[in-house]
């Protein structure tokens, strides 16, 4: 009996007061700006195109891992500043000949490799990994453009522009820094004329600079090609590479 | 250490063994192709061996084959010997005389054993070298013993014996029971019990399961791992075949970096040897158990040794971190449960169940059971490959493993796993090596890199290093690791370049507590370990650069400048005609002058003296200059 008239009570209390809810969809009411609702993608309003590129980066970092990006972008990979491409680059980004990426195509279809090893494959075919083969993989097998341009630069061993003849590495590892590694790189940035990571024009070299090799004991060691150089100094690394540039003709630059 | 009365030294067993003495007497020649040595060369020296035998007419005496890393890498490239005489610092061109005089003669040929630092004497049998003697050796048993591509000599030692018990007279529980008797923890870093994760993985209910090596091994100055591989890799195989039978996979990978070649094509070969003798594949040991192994190599991203990004990396996506729970022993690779060992763990396993817990766990410390390899490395006597009874101080593993300090220098710290790790100074040399005592110091074990160095190492740039090495590394998912880590790198830039400001070292201290909060997996949760141990114990180093600008080691070059000093120049010209920028000048016979102006202080004409006339010098001007100041103001 009590309990009836409270809730009575209750009932008369709320009549005056103003209304909570609104009649959805009819009604809509304004949220806070910060208020979580569903994802959409943003449209441009001057081009009516979405503005999402597909980066992935949303997908990788969702908590819950509630967001899939399964198309692919219809903007293009950056294309790196024309300018400062030598013409000995162009020349290797146009000698991209498709025909070399079948085999690694078929390891696919054939054996179900990963999307890394086939980017390995690749690589290992061309020295880099050209666009236009990128774009092919992503054709051929169905994965998006996007993921295969965020896994190829999310991992060091994969390069987007062509490298020289030889790629000297030097170890950079804890018992190479201490023994002077620093000082190696140097030694070759100036002998090569060009900063590490970068190549020489001619094509000749890629001075590169590596985690630990493993060869502690040899501290600091660099190796060029299949060929290992230990317990450098900055004077006998100069040596070397003034041979090896002698040998193959490279000039400084 | 351990009683040496009770305690089982695999050593021991390695001089008895059948392996590679040849049956009709004769001589074996065993050159180490490990990867430091064939860094100094020695598959020349491996070549010179075979082409002197047979022109010496010894062909049919002589077997001439490589092993895996032998451990003392700094003799490489190394031989041993069928009576066990070890040859360091061989060049192919001294291997006519070890042939003659040794092999022919039974001469051994000084000047190539190993010389005692200290009494200058030389030691002809390996296991009477320190570096050895102090070891018990459990994972590394037979690196350096056996041909690391020949299935026979690991069958000869025992090899596969452990699983053959394993899958045909052990249930899968007795297998975990046995394992997590053993008190072997995870030999990656973090030390999580590995019977307690077989376990969980065990229990997980899948149709389809996982095993996965992490043969990441991103530290640098760390390649255990690596020697393992190149070294033994049918132990890890067998390993991995027993870890199978317990949790109940049929798949199993192994993850290992790219950078590793060696080791990648020597686990190739092992992979596919063990198929073709039904040691892996659809019926094991003719139990009707299935296993397959497959290998996939990283591409070169420190944060795939991390688990789950290891797994996002098989997957084929970008290696980023996920959080965790669900655990991949429930949730891991393509969302089965998945069970993630380390190489030298499960390298360890075949021993345990060969030998029974109860061997293993009579070494080691109270929580720490067993033995941990180490890569030992830095300005040591003996650096190499080394395995220690966890629980041994940290001035066993230096001192007696190591050998102590090269050149007679000053022991100042010992950098410990890596870029997650921190610098012991000399004060806390008694540590021992547990998993507990070196979290304390603010170090940890890592996965056993042992960097060590002397007065000539600045800490401050050491840290640097550690630190611009995680940045570069950190997959970005995480602000406070991505940019923390940068405004940290910023900050210390600043210090070695000279324009430290007062409250930088707090400031360091303050971002590195927020990176290790606010970091979702280990890369950021320790990458600002090396910065807040060095402040914590060489807080006088940082000091000095940011108040005196003054670089006590003499390493930071904005800091430094180079002079001769007039009383040792003996006026030879070698520096001068070294320098890079010919800012040395000086008539012969003449004490020389360096140009400061135009040094670009590369270190050449320190490294050229042969009269130590060329010196560092640092602060001291900029200290001048202060009292000056000083003096104007009084």
């Amino acid at each position: 009996m009590l309990g009836m008239f409270k809730a009575m009570r209750q009932t008369l209390r709320h009549l005056p007061m103003k209304k909570v809810t609104v009649q959805y969809p009819e009604e809509r009411i304004t949220l806070p700006a910060r208020s979580r609702g569903l994802f959409r993608v943003v449209i441009d309003p001057s081009n009516g195109e979405p503005r999402c590129r597909s980066c992935t980066l949303c997908e990788s970092n969702c908590p819950v891992q509630v967001i899939r990006v399964n198309h692919t972008s219809k903007y293009r990979l950056p294309v790196p500043n024309a300018a400062r491409i030598s013409e000995a680059r162009l020349a290797a980004q146009q000698g991209v000949d498709l025909k070399d990426l079948q085999p690694v195509l078929d390891e696919f279809y054939e054996h179900g490799t990963g999307l890394i090893a086939m980017l390995q494959d690749a690589q290992d075919v061309y020295g880099y990994l050209p666009r236009v083969a990128l774009q092919e993989i992503s054709l051929q097998t169905g994965v998006p453009l996007s993921q295969i341009y965020g896994v190829s630069t999310f991992y060091n061993q994969f390069r987007l522009s062509p490298v020289g003849e030889h790629i000297i590495d030097v170890c950079h590892g804890t018992a190479c820094h201490v023994a002077g590694a620093v000082q190696i790189t140097e030694a070759l940035e100036e002998e090569l004329g060009v900063a590490d990571g970068k190549t020489t024009s001619d094509m000749k070299f890629t001075l590169s600079s590596v985690a630990c090799m493993g060869a502690c004991s040899q501290a600091p060691v660099m190796r060029i090609g299949d060929q290992t150089y230990g317990g450098l100094t900055p004077d006998s690394t100069r040596r070397i590479i003034r041979d090896l540039m002698e040998q193959v003709g490279a000039t400084k630059g | 250490m351990t009683d040496e009365t009770t305690t089982p030294r695999p050593h021991d067993d390695a001089r008895n063994v059948s392996v590679g003495e040849r049956p009709g007497g004769g001589w074996t020649v065993k050159v180490c192709a490990g990867t430091a040595c064939v860094f100094a060369g020695s598959m020349a020296v491996y070549d010179a061996f075979v082409q002197e035998v047979r022109e010496a007419g010894l062909a049919d005496q002589v077997d001439v084959s490589i092993i895996g890393c032998h451990g003392l890498c700094s003799m490489s490239p190394v031989a041993v010997l069928s009576d066990d005489t070890l040859y360091g610092h061989l060049k192919p061109r001294d291997v006519a005389k070890v042939v003659d005089e040794h092999l022919r003669n039974g001469r051994p040929v000084e000047r190539f054993l190993y010389k005692d630092a200290q009494t200058g004497e030389r030691i002809r049998d390996w296991h009477d070298i320190g570096f050895y003697k102090a070891q018990t050796r459990i994972a590394l048993r037979d690196v350096g013993v056996i041909d690391p591509e020949s299935l026979d000599e690991y069958l000869a030692r025992g090899g596969y014996e452990a699983a053959r018990t394993a899958l045909t007279t052990m249930t899968q529980e007795q297998v975990i029971q046995e394992v997590t008797d053993s008190g072997i923890r995870g030999r990656g870093g973090a030390g999580f019990p590995t019977g307690v994760k077989w376990k969980f993985a065990h229990q997980s209910q899948s149709d389809v399961k996982y095993l996965i090596c992490n043969a990441d091994e991103g530290d640098p100055g760390a390649f255990m791992d690596c020697s393992i591989l190149e070294g033994d890799p049918h132990a890890v195989i067998e390993g991995m075949l027993i870890g199978s039978w317990a949790i109940g996979a049929h798949e199993g990978y192994v993850y290992v970096r790219a950078e590793y070649p060696l080791a990648v094509k020597r686990l190739t070969k092992a992979v596919a040897d063990a198929e073709a003798r039904g040691f892996l594949g659809g019926d094991v040991f003719g139990t009707g158990w299935e296993f397959n192994l497959h290998l996939k190599l990283g591409a070169g991203a420190f944060v795939c040794g991390e688990e789950t990004a290891l797994i996002a990396s098989i997957e084929g996506k970008r290696g980023m971190p996920r959080a965790r729970p669900p655990f991949p022993a429930v949730s891991g690779l393509w969302g089965r449960p998945t069970n993630i060992n380390n190489v030298e763990t499960w390298a360890n396993v075949p021993w345990i169940i060969a030998h029974g817990a109860a061997e293993y766990n009579k070494l080691g410390a109270e929580n720490s059971r067993g033995t941990k390899a180490f890569s030992l490395a830095g300005k040591l006597v003996n650096g190499g490959l080394a395995e220690v009874p966890m629980g041994s101080t940290l001035r066993e593993v230096i001192f007696d493993v190591g050998g102590g300090i090269k050149d007679g220098r000053e022991f100042k710290a010992v950098q410990l796993g890596g870029p997650s790790g921190g610098c012991v100074p000399a004060s806390l040399l008694d540590t021992p090596v547990d998993y507990e005592s070196l979290a304390a110091t603010g170090a940890i074990v890592g996965s056993g890199g042992m960097v060590v160095v002397d007065d000539q190492t600045c800490m401050v740039d050491l840290a640097r290093f550690f630190l611009q090495f995680t940045q570069n590394e950190s997959c970005g998912k995480c602000v406070p690791c991505r940019l923390g880590t940068k405004r940290m790198l910023e900050t210390l830039d600043r210090i070695v370049e000279g324009e430290g400001r007062e409250g930088d070292i707090e400031l360091l201290e303050e971002l590195g507590s927020y990176v290790v909060e606010g970091s979702l997996c280990a890369l950021g949760g320790t990458a600002p370990n090396p910065v807040l141990t060095t402040i914590k114990y060489f807080r006088d180093e940082y000091e000095a650069h940011i108040r005196e600008k003054r670089c006590p080691a003499g390493k930071c070059k904005a800091l430094i400048t180079y002079y001769i000093d007039p009383e040792l120049c003996t006026g030879c010209m070698l520096c001068a005609k070294k320098c890079p920028t010919v800012c040395i000048s000086g008539e012969k016979k003449q004490p020389h002058v360096i140009d400061t102006a135009e040094c670009i202080k590369c270190d050449t004409c320190r490294q050229v003296c042969k009269f130590d006339a060329v010196k560092v010098r640092s602060g001291d001007l900029v200290a001048a200059v202060a009292a000056a100041c000083e003096g104007d103001e009084g």
